[in-house]
């Protein structure tokens, strides 16, 4: 049970991320339902995350630490992780001697960019060379131990 | 009404409004192609003319921005789009995926099977179970027809019938530019609300069925969720797509059961770690 649990483990990227629990929420001492329950945390309560197992987050709370429903978490208490830099790179080679800015030789994928998009067949042609066939795709699976199973739709 | 009927009917007025006219002028063959093209434009469109539009609109998608040059990332992804497209209502189609080489966080459906997703978003991610909930995401898209039945409603309200059948059936139909250049329009001006939440509940399912961590998908939101929302990376993703906020307490509302129930299934983190890592 330690092994699996330990390989269900998700570090997250970013330790102690901030969160808000979004519903009056138990924490647990277990990922799961029917572990002891430590305290009871009630709606916007702020928490730190700590990792991920299946359905289940690990937090540090004012109460403790303990485990609460994935889904009862809402990330990013706070304005924070400022711009990926995409503006600034774009801002940097939209620079024009003019002064106006001109988008050549920048490609990308936000509005603009699709709005001016010139058909490139030669580029989608590329991608014949990565497709992969259903065999290949069912070896790939079972490689990872994936296995297919039946699962139906929700209703609608 | 059925095509043999509304051919009938068109061909049973159009005479008597051009009669007093020019009766002789009259081309037949013309007219019968145009009641062809109407009948097009209303009908569902067969898989044939599908994955031709699709191809069409994905020429544009990567002249916006092109795959990234990493044959191994790119077969990667293929495998594990492939693997869940197998799962899917139409595991026949010519399914293609590609990483796009652009900093934005997006993934992009094109009818017929090709779906792409941006370096920025891949690198966003932290496990196979999480690419795959968002390939799985795109693969409904394509099963249900999401963006088809956008570009063909679009077709029937921006040209006459007559055009837009033909723009939707002939690659080289003078009109097929203006459907092209508005099927391409569709992801900057995003699908309906209802669209993307099935796509999230049914991607869901299609993660479980291949044996991931239905969690995968859940996870990316969250990941979304505690970026700045004022990032521009974002802006045509969140402007395309409901907040994570409502994707998420959707999915909570709607999937808890099947997403615990398939909540013990791998991540394979490790393998997408070294799959990935050239493309970082």
């Amino acid at each position: 049970m330690k092994l699996l649990l330990a390989l269900l483990l998700v570090p997250l990227a970013c330790l102690a991320e901030p969160a808000t629990v979004i519903r009056a929420s138990e924490l647990k001492k277990e990922p799961a339902t029917d572990a002891a329950t430590l305290a009871q945390l009630p709606e916007n309560s702020a928490v730190e995350v700590l990792e991920r197992a299946g359905g289940w987050t690990r937090v540090k709370s004012k109460a403790g630490e303990g485990w609460v429903k994935m889904l009862a978490l809402r990330f990013g208490a706070t304005a924070k992780g400022g711009d990926s830099g995409v503006s600034q790179l774009f801002n940097v080679a939209r620079t024009g001697s003019s002064g106006t800015q001109v988008t050549t030789g920048v490609r990308g994928l936000d509005e603009q960019q699709l709005a001016n998009a010139q058909p490139n067949p030669a580029e989608l042609a590329k991608l014949d060379k990565f497709a992969v066939d259903g065999d290949a795709a069912a070896a790939f699976a079972a490689k990872g131990k994936l296995s297919a199973k039946t699962v139906e739709y929700p209703k609608p | 009404m059925t095509r043999a009927l509304f051919l009938v009917c068109l061909l049973a007025l159009a005479p008597s409004a051009q009669a007093q006219f020019n009766l002789r002028d009259l081309n037949i063959n013309k007219l019968i192609d145009t009641a062809k093209n109407v009948g097009k434009a209303t009908r569902e469109i067969d898989e044939k003319d599908e994955i031709a539009i699709g191809h069409d609109v994905a020429a544009r998608l990567v002249g916006a921005a092109a795959l990234v040059n990493d044959a191994h990332t790119q077969s990667y992804v293929n495998s594990v789009g492939r693997w869940l497209a197998l799962q899917s209502e139409r595991p026949g189609l010519p399914w293609r995926f590609g990483v796009l080489e652009a900093p934005q966080v997006n993934a992009f459906a094109v009818p017929g099977g090709t779906i792409f997703i941006t370096r920025g978003l891949l690198e966003k991610m932290r496990s196979e179970a999480e690419l795959g909930g968002v390939l799985a995401h795109e693969i409904v898209h394509v099963v249900k027809k999401h963006h088809l039945k956008a570009i063909q409603k679009g077709a029937m309200a921006q040209l006459s019938a007559d055009a837009a059948g033909a723009a939707l059936s002939n690659v080289n139909s003078e009109a097929r530019s203006k459907l092209v250049s508005f099927g391409t329009e569709i992801y900057s001006r995003g699908l309906d609300k209802s669209d993307e939440l099935e796509a999230d509940r049914l991607g869901v399912v299609i993660a479980a069925r291949a044996g991931y961590d239905a969690y995968g998908l859940p996870s990316v939101l969250q990941t979304l969720q505690a970026m700045n929302a004022s990032d521009s990376a974002l802006a045509l993703m969140f402007k395309t797509h409901p907040t994570p906020a409502e994707r998420l307490a959707m999915l909570s509302e709607r999937m808890q059961p099947t997403l615990d129930a398939y909540s013990g299934q791998p991540q394979l983190r490790e393998r997408f770690i070294q799959q990935v890592k050239v493309a970082r």
